[in-house]
């Protein structure tokens, strides 16, 4: 878990982006860059607002996550109660060997859906409302 | 008195007595030398620059109270009025007999009487002298000493120009010199820059000494120039008679002029006064700026000089908190402090309140309605009611009635921002000219100051104290940790434990077991900083107390999820990694919580051993039992076993990370080396590797080597673990 002192702040803070797509009744994130305790408030706003919205199939997209840090993991720890006891779930696709890694060393495969990319994540939703 | 002084002094009176003596010589037998009435002549004055000289010495530093000089002075002139009038009365109708220009006494007791007049006359005259002296010089300019000392000058000439002739004839030079010396006398006399000076109270004294004294200068000077008086003088000593009369003549003309110029000086003399007060308590203000870190004292000042320098009935002040601002703002301790929230939320903190209270000022400035307060907020210029009764801007009470007096509210703005505004009152209406409010506005300008200092220095303070508390944090912190390794002659042990900030959420420890067992534990909370330390030492408590207990590393790990899943936040967990080692059998049983796996250093080769786990707080009761798995090694003599944290794979070059081949590599080299060898190794090379960059993640490293004697077998004999086995 580094970078809570990288020296560009800034710089690093602008290197996490989360994009957000519906695609039906199921809500992708894209993230992007670095996710640590500097960003890791862009991407609970970011579930936060869905959760307003009721929305709560939630996929979240880790294609081009470079680095996620232990508070980085919290956010999903913060927010999973949430949405299943609305019946919904947070399910996480697309990740590279290294972030699955940290995933998986915590054991996180355990108690989140880790799908192989995000169609997979949907149709897991799709099944799961039948 | 030291011996100058009394050697003046004495040396006067011995001339005094000496020239009293001559006199009574001279009157006794008929002594008609010339050389000796010169020689008299300069006895006298030798007896008065001798006394000149004491006055001189007595009076060491001159007292800068003008008025009270001038006062002294014409007590004395009055005592020696009477004084001189009383034995004046005493003296035969006809004292002197005039023969060749020269007065001769008729009786003794004219020569006593003459020698007191012209001395106590002489003595005032020197008095009044060293005055008007040290009046003149009051405010140097150019020409002021040079014209003074001309005129002395030409007063002492007049004078000497008596000696040796005879009293009743008049020299032509003594009276050009004369003429010449009171000329530059009225020059001198329009040196009254001491009388601006003047407080109002004190221009009334000097009008009235300055009057009394001209009166009685101009009557001494009338009586001493002509009759009895005049020719007392004259038989006594002509230059001291001509310096006596010079001086009357100055203190006449000077006081005179002094008068009338403190007449003019009367009508603006309040004005002189307010404006010396207000440059006074500005220049106060400045050095309090240098002194008041206090906020609350700073308020206190500022308000209380307000009041003084513009004679205001109330003032107060009110300390704006922005939106946007956290409590950075927010003065700590005020005393009797007010909070009250304003139209646009933001904080107005009432302080310094002096002669009004809260209720009324609510009245006066609603802080739930658009008044002046919100114009001045907006504007940041200084806004005047002159009639608070009639001004449209000042809105009724709910009785209906309106306050009346006047207002002045002024912005108190640092850095283009507003830190608070400066309320005064007065009770009568048009109370605030503009010079009034040019001085309240300088006067906040001040106070911004101040304020801004008062607020940095107490956030510097803070930043201080929470600097030395973050200090005894660490320390505390790195009393968690072991204090000293244990040894045993079986295997070798060595820990190295840094905090990426001045604490950290880093942990390891050893405990020794029953049965010959010990168990080591390195565990990572999530997060950094203080809320990684709490969890930390709670960790650090739950381990202690479960090492005892439970008997497998599983079976701790189950025990101690289930005691932190009380107490941990949601987004936060620990991970944890725990072995224990069997002393006598060279066993170590492994159980993993999320942690980084071990590193298992054999000579057939260097693995990770990564039983399955999950990291504690992420869930409770059966999943997360059936999440970990227990693992049984053979330790052989030489395996050396590295237990880290994330800090040590994640340390960072740019992009790069050092990772776990870099780190498996390097054990594999130093796999050889003693327990310390490889630990130094290991961190050398992660520093190296980030040699560039600062430490961004706390940093454990423990490492064992296993010395034990018997061999057993060598392969790595996974266990399995779950609670279902």
């Amino acid at each position: 878990m580094p970078n809570q002192s990288y020296p560009l702040t800034e710089e690093v803070m602008s290197d996490f982006k989360v994009l957000h797509r519906d695609s039906g009744r199921v809500s992708i994130l894209e993230l992007k860059g670095y996710l640590d305790a500097h960003t890791a408030p862009k991407l609970e706003d970011a579930i936060q607002s869905l959760i307003a919205a009721k929305r709560y199939h939630i996929v979240v997209n880790c294609k081009d996550l470079s680095y996620i840090s232990s508070a980085g993991l919290g956010v999903f720890m913060a927010f999973i109660e949430d949405v299943r006891n609305n019946k919904g779930d947070i399910k996480l696709s697309n990740m590279s060997p290294k972030v699955y890694n940290v995933f998986d060393l915590l054991g996180f495969p355990l108690l989140y859906d880790i799908a192989k990319d995000e169609s997979e994540a949907i149709k897991k939703f799709v099944q799961m409302a039948k | 008195m030291n011996l100058r002084r009394i050697a003046t002094l004495v040396g006067a009176m011995l001339l005094g007595v000496l020239v009293l003596g001559l006199d009574v010589l001279r009157y006794s037998v008929d002594l008609d030398v010339a050389w000796l009435l010169v020689v008299r002549d300069l006895m006298v004055i030798a007896a008065f620059v001798l006394l000149y000289l004491f006055l001189e010495l007595s009076e060491k530093e001159r007292s800068d109270n003008t008025i009270r000089g001038i006062g002294l002075i014409l007590i004395a002139g009055i005592v020696v009025s009477i004084a001189t009038a009383v034995v004046a009365l005493a003296t035969d109708v006809e004292p002197f007999e005039a023969k060749e220009g020269i007065l001769l006494p008729l009786s003794f007791r004219t020569i006593f009487v003459a020698t007191f007049i012209n001395f106590s006359l002489g003595l005032f005259s020197i008095l009044l002298f060293r005055l008007l002296h040290g009046l003149v010089l009051y405010k140097r300019k150019r020409g002021t000493k040079r014209n003074l000392t001309i005129q002395i000058v030409l007063m002492l000439c007049a004078s000497v120009s008596t000696i040796g002739v005879p009293p009743l004839e008049r020299n032509i030079l003594t009276t050009i010199l004369f003429g010449l010396a009171v000329a530059s006398m009225v020059l001198n006399s329009f040196r009254l820059s001491w009388i601006v000076y003047l407080t109002r109270r004190e221009k009334v004294f000097s009008l009235v000494y300055g009057f009394l004294l001209f009166g009685l200068l101009t009557v001494l000077n009338i009586i001493t120039r002509g009759g009895i008086m005049n020719q007392l003088l004259l038989y006594h000593s002509s230059p001291m008679r001509e310096f006596s009369s010079l001086a009357l003549i100055f203190g006449n003309i000077y006081f005179g002029m002094a008068f009338v110029s403190t007449l003019f000086h009367l009508p603006t003399a309040e004005e002189f006064e307010r404006k010396t007060t207000e440059i006074t308590s500005l220049h106060n203000l400045g050095k309090l700026i240098n002194q008041v870190f206090d906020f609350n004292e700073l308020v206190d000042t500022v308000t209380s000089m307000t009041l003084q320098v513009c004679e205001a009935k109330a003032c107060w002040l009110e300390i704006l908190q922005g939106r946007d601002e956290g409590s950075e703002r927010r003065p700590r301790t005020i005393k009797g402090m007010s909070l009250r929230t304003m139209t646009g939320g933001r904080l107005v903190h009432v302080v310094g309140m002096k002669n009004i209270g809260m209720s009324d000022i609510e009245r006066l400035l609603p802080f739930s309605e658009h008044t002046l307060r919100d114009s001045v907020i907006e504007e940041r210029k200084p806004v005047v009611v002159d009639s608070l009764s009639k001004d449209r801007r000042v809105k009724a009470s709910a009785q209906g009635a309106k306050p009346t007096g006047s207002l002045v509210v002024v912005p108190l703005v640092s850095h283009s921002e507003m830190i608070g505004i400066l309320y005064a009152t007065k009770e009568t209406e048009f109370g605030f000219f503009k010079d009034d409010v040019d001085v309240i506005s300088a006067f906040a300008d001040q106070a911004t100051i101040a304020l801004e200092n008062s607020r940095l220095i107490d956030q510097s303070l803070e930043r201080e104290r929470l600097t030395q508390e973050m200090m005894l944090a660490q320390e505390m912190q790195k009393r968690l940790l072991p204090q000293s390794l244990p040894r045993f002659p079986v295997l070798q042990l060595d820990a190295v434990s840094t905090p990426a900030f001045e604490v950290g959420g880093d942990y390891y420890d050893f405990a020794l077991l029953k049965n010959d067992r010990l168990g080591i534990v390195v565990g990572d909370v999530s997060g950094k900083g203080v809320s990684a330390a709490f969890y930390m030492s709670e960790v650090k408590g739950i381990f202690q107390s479960l090492s005892k207990i439970c008997s497998s590393p599983r079976e701790l790990l189950l025990a101690a999820n289930e005691a932190l899943a009380g107490s941990i936040d949601r987004r936060s967990f620990v991970s944890l990694i725990y072995s224990v080692v069997d002393l006598n059998t060279g066993t170590l049983t492994l159980s993993r919580a999320g942690h980084c796996p071990m590193i298992l250093a054999k000579a057939s080769g260097v693995t990770y051993i990564r039983p399955s786990g999950m990291g504690l707080g992420l869930c409770e009761g059966a999943a997360f039992a059936d999440a970990i798995e227990e693992q049984v090694i053979r330790l052989d003599p030489g395996d050396v076993c590295v237990f880290y944290t994330d800090g040590v794979t994640e340390a960072r070059r740019g992009e790069d990370e050092f990772g776990y081949e870099r780190l498996l590599e390097c054990i594999k080299v130093t796999r050889v080396l003693n327990a310390t060898e490889v630990k130094n190794r290991i961190l050398d090379t992660v520093k190296s590797f980030s040699s560039n960059e600062i430490i961004q993640d706390d940093l454990t490293l423990v490492v064992l080597k296993w010395h034990g004697s018997d061999a057993h077998a060598q392969s790595v004999v996974p266990v399995n673990g779950g609670s279902n086995e």
